[in-house]
């Protein structure tokens, strides 16, 4: 035990809204070069505990302390000068300017690139967003617009911001990151661990994740949430992943991998791709979807399988080849025409593609298929109400409040909204899936999966593009690889076992 | 599973070098299309000067040119503000309200045939101090209230008309009865007409601000998106009640100057400086929901509208048909200019 003070000390922090305790009584106590992994279900509290170091929330009771020094955050601006930088789990950079200006969006006037007439130096502000992202180990150029970035680019300018923003102040700085591997690639997920790994030497990190393994790699001590409250507080040589799981949710251990049984393919494929190209993305794809039968599309950021996903539901255009759904077939596939079909889409763009925020989430789920709910032009409110209430239990939506507004619910919960605004349709034949579990914590994802499995069983075609290899080859029957817009591999696991080795050589 | 893990890595590596052989690719695409916008905008006024003058030998003489740098001074001085706001994803209305009620109070208050007071440097003083007044009434409802600046601009509009009026009141027009100011704005210094280099000050103080300051860095982000700047402790609120107030002082120069043109004080000297304004700030590629544009862009907006007008008239259109043909032109414009802008499932608001 050392005897410097923490950098950051909460004493029985509480915040609640309502009724709703979202932060019960939290203690904890972060040291200088410590990395805490933060894990925790959807609405177990991670989220409100942050925003309460973020400045963003005033706490109800308790007190906060950085370096051994009682604080009151009243905003964001607060934290930010206490030496706390955050990421946050949506992209909060300003796509529209460079690099460097995120990375020095909190310069005062009077510091650095900004002279006391509040006029900017911008050769002086490029330098010292160069030497910002020198530290974390990254060659970006300041002068990149975010827009023209990658996911995992973008996250390294966050990091260096947060990072900038508490190197200014006197104190060790202390990076929040909440959940920045959620919208990564495999592939970039494991740069930005290494990078994390690093941040150690500068000063301490909050990592928030989903991903038991990542948080076991990269932290030194872990502390688990459940219900607003901090129920366990381990150092990682002292705990499994398995222990972790169970803590975190509450349950005995991980849902035994079900074992398929694989249905043998109809005679007829409910969607048939033949041929399909456009140009830049993707070319000669050919891919057959059976009844009752998960299709997984493995492949890279650059591999063209979000593409061809969004072509098969007619939400971007192709040039060649042609789709054929349940018999129709045409070279104009509109999305109209793709749900008059029969085929659901669950897009990776959750909060912009896949659901109206503003509006209660009984309504999101009879938006495109209202069943029961409607007669003629007219919403019968009660039975759609009665109807979400049937889906919130079937998929163990929570709060069980479908009156609520969908972007008050956590992300697993939105997720399970956007799936059963699908599967209210009497006549789903199709399923397209774009990284349907990202950003949920293992529990949603288990129900997700489930319930993906159910309305496979149920005579649905399902086209998953999953996050990780091991998502495919766990919940899948076929899998298909792609290569820089080309099929590389497919596989029917019914027969073939292929190692994940061969299916990584295939995607790159 | 050592194996595995090395396939992993090799993997990572490869992979990265491969994102990165594509982004430089993107980069420099999106290094071209950030100069292919205003370049085609150049070529169509190119285009433009070149039909006109096709048409009538007296469009490419001196004394037009400097005809059309008249004309188009007071719409830019009034535009660079109009991009400012639009810039912050917000809309001002006002101008012509603004206009009238600057313009009247400086009239009134300077030598004019009703007599009263000649406070010189004063009266522009006051009269600049209206308009800020009107323009820091409109930030405030706007961004304290969260009306949309559609709403709150449109009723300053009338409310700076009806102020206007109420000056105006049922004398006789006040006639500018200054000597040296009569005329001031179309008078040649150094080639160009006075209101011109007024123009072309308000413009370059207006490209300091947008890339120099912090006001026009977080107009700019505020653009892009208002929550990340308030989460991000930037001063939104202060920014945006700010760029009301400079698009208002703007516009109130603008009335000044257009007054001193007429010679005579009216309520309505702004009348069509707004269908001039916010199409040019759109035609130049600034982009309505915010974020994305700029003030040079905005200028050559002025000048393609401007000369369009200019030749038209030259040309002998009849004026009956001009109001229509430069109409067309314009949503065309505009629809070529948002072609560009629509998202992937192509949802235009």
């Amino acid at each position: 035990m050392t005897t410097t003070p923490a950098v950051l000390h909460l004493d029985a922090v509480s915040k609640s809204f309502g009724s709703n305790h979202a932060v019960r009584g939290v203690s904890l106590s972060i040291r200088s070069g410590e990395v805490i992994g933060l894990i925790g279900e959807n609405g177990a509290g991670k989220s409100t505990l942050l925003k309460i170091l973020s400045g963003n929330y005033r706490h109800d009771e308790g007190t906060i302390a950085v370096n051994g020094r009682e604080v009151q955050f009243r905003g964001p601006a607060d934290a930010l000068r206490a030496g706390i930088g955050v990421v946050h789990q949506e992209q909060s950079l300003f796509t529209n300017l460079t690099v460097a200006e995120n990375i020095e969006v909190n310069t005062p006037i009077g510091r650095g690139g900004i002279n006391r007439l509040g006029l900017y130096n911008w050769r002086r502000l490029y330098a010292d967003a160069a030497k910002a992202l020198d530290l974390i180990g990254s060659h970006l150029n300041p002068r990149t617009r975010v827009s023209d970035l990658s996911f995992v680019d973008r996250q390294m300018v966050e990091i260096a911001r947060a990072i900038r923003v508490s190197a200014s102040s006197d104190t060790t700085p202390l990076v929040i990151l909440d959940e920045p591997t959620a919208i990564l690639e495999r592939t970039e997920t494991e740069i930005l661990e290494r990078e994390i790994s690093k941040l150690r030497n500068i000063g301490s990190v909050i990592f928030v994740s989903h991903r038991l393994d990542e948080v076991m790699r990269i932290c030194d001590r872990v502390v688990v949430m459940r219900d607003g409250e901090l129920i366990a507080d381990r150092r990682v040589d002292d705990v499994t992943e398995d222990e972790l799981f169970r803590l975190m949710v509450g349950r005995e251990t991980h849902a035994a991998v079900q074992s398929r049984r694989s249905i043998e393919p109809a005679s007829s494929p409910v969607i048939s791709i033949h041929d399909i190209t456009k140009a830049g993305a993707y070319a000669d794809v050919s891919i057959n979807a059976y009844p009752g039968r998960i299709l997984a599309i493995l492949g890279t950021s650059g591999s063209g399988r979000e593409s061809v996903a969004r072509a098969i539901f007619g939400a971007e255009s192709f040039d060649s080849g042609s789709i054929s759904i349940a018999g129709y077939s045409g070279r104009h596939l509109s999305i109209k025409k793709a749900v008059a079909l029969g085929v659901g889409y669950v897009p990776a763009e959750r909060k912009t593609e896949g659901m109206v925020g503003e509006m209660p989430a009984d309504q999101n789920i009879a938006l495109t298929h209202p069943g029961s709910a409607v007669i003629g032009p007219f919403e019968l409110p009660r039975r759609r109400l009665a109807l979400a209430r049937m889906w919130f239990e079937k998929l163990d939506i929570r709060p069980r409040e479908p009156e609520h507004m969908l972007q008050d619910f956590s992300g697993g919960n939105q997720q399970k909204v956007v799936l059963a605004k699908w599967l209210n349709s009497s006549q789903l034949k199709a399923l397209v899936l774009d990284h349907p579990l990202r950003g949920l914590d293992p529990g949603a994802g288990e129900t997700v999966k489930a319930q993906i499995r159910s309305v496979c069983d149920d005579g649905t075609a399902v086209i998953l593009i999953p996050d990780t290899i091991e998502e495919a080859l766990d919940i899948a029957d076929d899998i298909v690889v792609m290569r820089d817009g080309r099929i590389s591999g497919v596989y029917d696991l019914g027969h073939d076992n292929p190692a994940t080795l061969d299916l990584l050589e295939r995607m790159l | 599973m050592v194996h595995k893990v090395l396939a992993e890595q090799v993997a990572g590596g490869m992979n990265t070098t491969a994102i990165r052989i594509r982004e430089s690719g993107i980069e420099r695409r999106a290094r071209f299309r950030g100069l292919a916008e205003p370049l085609s905008l150049l070529a169509a006024l190119v285009v433009l000067i070149g039909v006109f003058s096709l048409f009538n030998e007296r469009f490419l003489t001196a004394s037009n040119l400097q005809n059309v740098l008249t004309q188009s001074a007071i719409p830019l001085i009034v535009a660079v503000g109009a991009t400012l706001v639009i810039l912050l994803g917000s809309i001002d209305l006002s101008v012509e309200g603004v206009m009238g009620a600057t313009g009247m109070t400086w009239i009134l208050l300077s030598a004019n045939s009703r007599g009263g007071a000649d406070l010189g440097p004063w009266a522009w003083v006051i009269a600049l101090g209206v308009a800020l007044v009107l323009g820091v009434a409109s930030g405030l409802i706007f961004t304290a209230l969260k009306v949309p600046s559609f709403i709150v601009t449109l009723g300053m509009w009338y409310i700076g008309l009806g102020i206007a009026t109420m000056l105006y009141g049922t004398d006789l027009l006040p006639r500018l009865e200054d000597e040296a100011l009569s005329g001031w704005t179309s008078r040649i210094t150094l080639g160009l007409p006075n209101s011109f280099w007024v123009a072309l000050l308000v413009i370059g103080l207006g490209i300091l601000v947008l890339r120099s300051t912090r006001i026009g860095r977080v107009t700019l982000a505020i653009g892009n998106s208002e929550t990340i700047v308030r989460s991000a402790g930037l001063p939104a609120f202060r920014v945006k009640v700010a760029v009301f107030a400079i698009a208002a002082v703007l516009s109130g120069l603008g009335g000044i100057l257009a007054t001193v043109q007429l010679d005579i004080g009216s309520p309505t000297v702004g009348s069509g400086v707004l269908f001039i304004v916010i199409p040019a700030v759109v035609i130049g590629g600034t982009h309505l929901g915010g974020g994305k544009g700029g003030i040079l862009r905005t200028v050559l907006g002025v000048f393609l509208l401007t000369i369009l007008n200019n030749g038209l008239i030259l040309s002998g259109v009849e004026s009956s048909y001009q109001s229509a043909v430069t109409g067309v032109i314009l949503v065309a414009a505009i629809v070529f200019a948002a072609w560009s802008q629509r998202d992937r499932l192509r949802v235009a608001k």
